[in-house]
């Protein structure tokens, strides 16, 4: 078993994911305490300006770069993920809680006989090397501290924005290149294509601001003034269940409950009262604002700031007002 | 075609959950079908309308089969429960290798499962059952199209950024998101039936399983601790009037959260 | 058309009642619920009294979920800024069989739900069935959002606001003198305080009625129930009063400045509030009772126009249940006959009549008269409350002779001829 923390270093089109930048740095926190060697695993096609980004962040990486690795399955992953893993018996091994992520851990677990704790919100690492995951569960109403067995690596994947994302960790990254053993003829699924959607905002899960309206916003149009407030505070728009019901705002921006759990920097709601489900979705937010008409609503129960006002007259304010202050 | 869909009971997302202690949670006594798994179920029934053949609900549950008896009465025809003292304190890993253990000599065509479970919110059973079952799998789908059943399927996932469209050979586990259909509502009759059915009960020793495989000591991770969500300080309520009011606001967002 | 025997709409206490009764017959019988399960849209204060309902369903009371047996009974008289209070504890309440439980719905519900199931008879829940099946003027079905099923019988169990029974064509809607509307919170409580604050023994439980000045004087009143580790408080109000009062207020602010009263304060202090729910309460009586069979249907509970109010309790749980059951024997004698008609079904109306709910409700007929009468909640209730205070008042200037006080007090807020015409009313209840 070796004292190593390995980061699956998570691309996309080239570049590395933000997210793997805050574990690697994370990652680096815990081996001043267990001095665990920090290993970044980059899988992709063409791969020369991503492994470079990650030299400052990692002791080692090991680098698969082949045309059959560009569009990431979980068969032609695991098939050139695990052996490696096997070989090495790292301590740790981390991951974003990012689409990719909540694929490909559960069945590398499994592959690999170990244990996992998806969708974590906070980590910890023992003296002895044992990581303690720290996971939301029942949708957040209750938090649950996870321990592993004796199994390696013990597996994780983790929120995106829960960690912060150092700028340089000064390691200089031996990289090492391992040829790729995907069987092209036993392939089971191919990605035909991707649909980019509309905007080319960030995610709401990755974004470190996001804005949001409810169903204060009173008809679909009116999500404008809050394009226009993200587009200055470089922002991506959520919302409630409610607009996603009606047909106003796709579902992959919907927060809480069949949607999706946020952890953003800055989360400003506008407009909406804070059921119970979107309460759960913003719970880990840095810093939350709120702005409804009613002085009731349930969402200034779970703010940081709150206004009472109406979002017509208080977002094109705010958004001219940012521009002012961002333009000094 | 011969579908298996994955079925948990789970707490009603609006049940009442408090941590009692660091080992033990108080949990309102208000149990569904989990709400993903319903998306799966009807997937499981329209491919069953347009190819023919059998649905079977699976599940593994020491209490309750009432996700099964919803199974039956949408429309499923079989129930099976795996159950067993054995598996209270088991994990995930071990619930997959329960599953697997069931269906390694079915001649299944596809298996179907909700995205994660609203109790544990993890979505490892489904991706574990297909690594051990050597099939392949596709997460969160919201689209599937199917010409021929014995070859391969459509499926279109949620990534962050838009849409994901692959072809996927069969047999397949798909994980089922919201928006991949309308699940149907039970008939009364089939409600009926469904409340009548003998639901047929597997346990270990039957899948030729021991504790030692898939029970509390088999678990490659524990709870060590619960907690209740983090507490925020009280709001901090800008009462001032428009415009003083957001012009502080974007100053507190600024000097003291620190934010923008 | 698929059918079943029985098609009971509504799973409260009248409908699961009914199918109790018939679940071991051989028939099929089915409950449609629109809750999520039996209980999860039931509202009560409240209290109910198993005596008359005993002789009905003779086995349920051993193991039913109903909180604590009332030994103690409080009328509360309110005045704006005082308040009288008669206590009555009584062997009588405390020695088995107990007289009534305070019961809370969801539980006792739910719980009559499953028995019914274990029984033969099948609760479905989330079922709103929407229509009624005719073949002439024969109820032969019912239809829900998407599905139609048939039937020998359809038992309307459908509340307070039955449209069912208006379907029929046997009932016409009910006008607002003829509700109340109940408002209430659930505080939960440390049952060891609510013991030391009502003075109870383990399992024993009190019930007290409040009247005057916390329904400005709209026609109504308050309550205050124990539950094993909770408290029920809450407010009922005449819907017509309410409406016709200037300003127009909204209910919740009368249970908020209840709460607010140092009588409730120091009663509830510790407490969480765990629940809130409204419902609305039928009060008319014989007045608004419709007919309660058809071909092919009977009438039973809330949906009947069976509540009643009786001034010192409000009466309606033990009326739907055993409606219940009496429906369920008209629907065995006619399946023996195999004759579903409304001359057949009438035996329903005939057991109502023999039984003491009809009786009852004969007694009390006048009930909402009386009640109109705006003074029992504003002058009378201060009017005691101020004598009682003048009474026991020992302050700087020389307290007058009792006699003086007391025959001034009663001369003022008694002895008129208001008063006495007033007085003369309560002999019609």
């Amino acid at each position: 078993m070796a004292n190593e923390i390995w980061v699956f270093a998570e691309q996309r089109e080239g570049k590395v994911r933000k997210v793997t930048f805050e574990l690697l740095s994370v990652g680096a926190e815990f081996s001043k305490k267990t001095g665990a060697q920090m290993v970044a695993i980059l899988l992709g096609s063409g791969l020369q300006e991503a492994a470079k980004s990650l030299i400052s962040f990692a002791d080692k990486i090991y680098l698969m770069d082949d045309p059959s690795l560009a569009s990431y399955t979980s068969d032609t992953y695991l098939t050139n993920m695990a052996p490696l893993i096997k070989e090495h018996q790292p301590s740790v091994l981390l991951g974003g809680a990012t689409s990719t992520g909540k694929d490909l851990f559960p069945r590398l677990a499994m592959h690999l006989q170990t244990g996992y704790a998806p969708d974590c919100t906070g980590l910890a690492v023992e003296e002895n090397g044992k990581l303690v995951a720290k996971r939301p569960i029942y949708g957040g109403k209750v938090f649950a501290e996870m321990v592993f067995s004796e199994a390696r690596p013990q597996m994780a994947t983790v929120r995106n924005n829960t960690f912060p994302a150092n700028q340089n960790l000064n390691k200089s990254a031996q990289v090492i290149p391992v040829s790729a053993k995907t069987d092209l003829s036993s392939l089971k699924k191919k990605v035909l294509g991707l649909e980019k959607a509309a905007g080319m905002k960030l995610d709401i899960t990755e974004a470190e601001i996001v804005v949001a309206a409810g169903r204060g916003i009173k008809a679909p149009e009116n999500f404008k003034i809050i394009e226009d407030l993200a587009d200055v505070l470089n922002a991506s728009v959520g919302t409630t269940r409610a607009t996603v019901d009606e047909g106003w705002r796709d579902q992959k921006d919907q927060i809480g409950k069949s949607g999706k759990n946020i952890s953003a920097k800055l989360y400003m709601a506008f407009g909406i009262s804070g059921a119970i489900h979107h309460i759960l979705g913003i719970g880990t937010c840095k810093t939350v604002v709120a702005v409804d008409t009613d002085p009731n609503a349930l969402i200034f129960n779970y703010a940081d700031y709150g206004i009472v006002g109406d979002l017509f007259q208080i977002v094109p304010a705010l958004t001219e007002e940012l521009r002012k202050v961002t333009k000094e | 075609m011969d579908i298996y869909v994955l079925v948990k009971q789970v707490p009603d997302p609006e049940a009442i959950i408090k941590v009692k202690s660091d080992s033990e949670l108080e949990i309102e006594n208000k149990y569904f079908t989990n709400f993903f798994d319903e998306f799966a179920i009807e997937a499981g029934l329209k491919l069953k309308e347009k190819f023919g053949g059998k649905v079977t609900v699976l599940t593994v549950d020491n209490k309750k089969a009432d996700a099964l008896r919803r199974g039956i009465a949408m429309g499923a025809d079989d129930a099976i429960q795996i159950t067993d003292p054995a598996l209270d304190g088991s994990d995930q890993f071990a619930t997959a290798k329960a599953l697997t253990a069931y269906l390694k000599d079915k001649a299944f065509d596809l298996i179907l499962a909700g995205r994660q479970a609203m109790d544990d919110d993890a979505g490892i059973v489904g991706p574990a059952v297909a690594e051990l079952l050597g099939i392949p799998h596709v997460n969160t789908i919201i689209g599937l199209e199917m010409e021929d059943p014995k070859k391969e399927a459509k499926v279109i996932r949620e990534v962050e950024g838009g849409r994901e469209i692959l072809s996927c050979s069969l047999p397949a586990l798909f994980t089922c998101q919201k928006g991949l259909n309308n699940p149907r509502i039970p008939q009364v009759m089939n409600v009926m039936k469904a409340m009548k059915a003998q639901i047929k009960k597997l346990d270990l020793a039957t899948l030729g399983l021991s504790a030692a495989d898939a029970g509390g000591q088999a678990a490659k991770i524990k709870v060590r601790k619960y907690l209740p969500p983090p507490k925020r300080p009280p709001v901090k309520m800008i009462k001032e009037d428009f415009p003083e009011n957001l012009k502080i606001l974007v100053k507190l967002l600024r000097e003291e959260a620190k934010v923008i | 058309m698929d059918k079943v025997d029985v098609i009971i709409v509504g799973g409260g206490l009248a409908g699961l009642s009914c199918a109790y009764e018939l679940a071991d017959s051989g028939m099929t019988v089915i409950v449609l619920e629109r809750g999520d399960f039996s209980g999860s849209k039931n509202v009560t204060g409240g209290r109910i009294y198993v005596g008359p309902i005993r002789n009905y369903l003779p086995d349920l009371w051993k193991e039913a979920p109903l909180e604590r047996h009332v030994t103690k009974e409080f009328i509360t008289l309110l005045g704006e800024m005082n308040s009288t209070t008669l206590e009555l504890y009584s062997d009588r309440f405390n020695r088995q069989p107990y007289p009534s439980y305070t019961i809370l719905r969801a539980k006792f519900d739910r719980w009559l739900a499953d028995l019914v199931s274990e029984k033969g008879g099948f609760v479905i829940p989330q079922k709103n069935v929407n229509d009624l099946i005719k073949d002439g003027e024969k109820i032969i079905g019912v239809k829900t959002e998407d599905e139609e099923i048939g039937s020998d019988c359809v038992v309307a169990s459908d509340g307070i606001l039955s449209f069912l029974a208006e379907k029929a064509g046997l009932r016409k809607p009910f006008k607002p003198q003829h509700f109340a509307l109940g408002f209430k919170e659930v505080i939960a409580l440390d049952p060891k305080a609510i013991e030391d604050r009502f003075r109870l023994g383990e399992n024993e439980g009190a019930a007290q009625l409040f009247i005057g000045s916390l329904t400005r004087g709209v026609m109504g009143g308050g309550f205050l129930y124990t539950n094993q580790d909770s408290l029920s408080l809450g407010v009922v109000v005449g819907i017509e009063s309410l409406n016709l009062r200037e300003p127009r207020e909204e209910i919740y602010k009368f249970l908020d400045e209840f709460k607010e009263r140092p009588e409730i304060k120091s009663l509830i202090r510790g407490g969480e509030v765990v629940e809130y729910s409204a419902h609305l309460i039928s009060e008319g009586g014989l007045h608004i009772k419709p007919k309660i069979y058809g071909d092919g249907i009977l009438v039973t509970g809330d949906a009947a126009g069976l509540g009643l109010n009786m001034l010192v309790t409000v009466r309606g749980m033990e009326y739907a249940m055993v409606s219940g059951v009496l429906a369920g024997r008209a629907i065995k004698r006619a399946k023996e006959k195999n004759d579903f008609s409304a001359s057949s079904l009438a035996y329903y109306e005939r057991l109502l009549n023999e039984s003491f709910i009809i009786k009852e409700m004969n007694h009390f007929k006048n009930t909402l008269s009386v009640l109109e009468n705006k003074r029992l909640f504003s002058k009378y209730p201060q009017a005691i409350s101020n004598l009682f205070e003048k009474v026991m008042r020992v302050e700087e200037n020389p307290k007058e002779s009792l006699y003086k006080t007391i025959s001034q007090g009663l001369r003022e807020g008694f002895f008129n001829l208001e008063a006495f015409k007033d007085w003369l009313q309560f002999r019609k209840i």
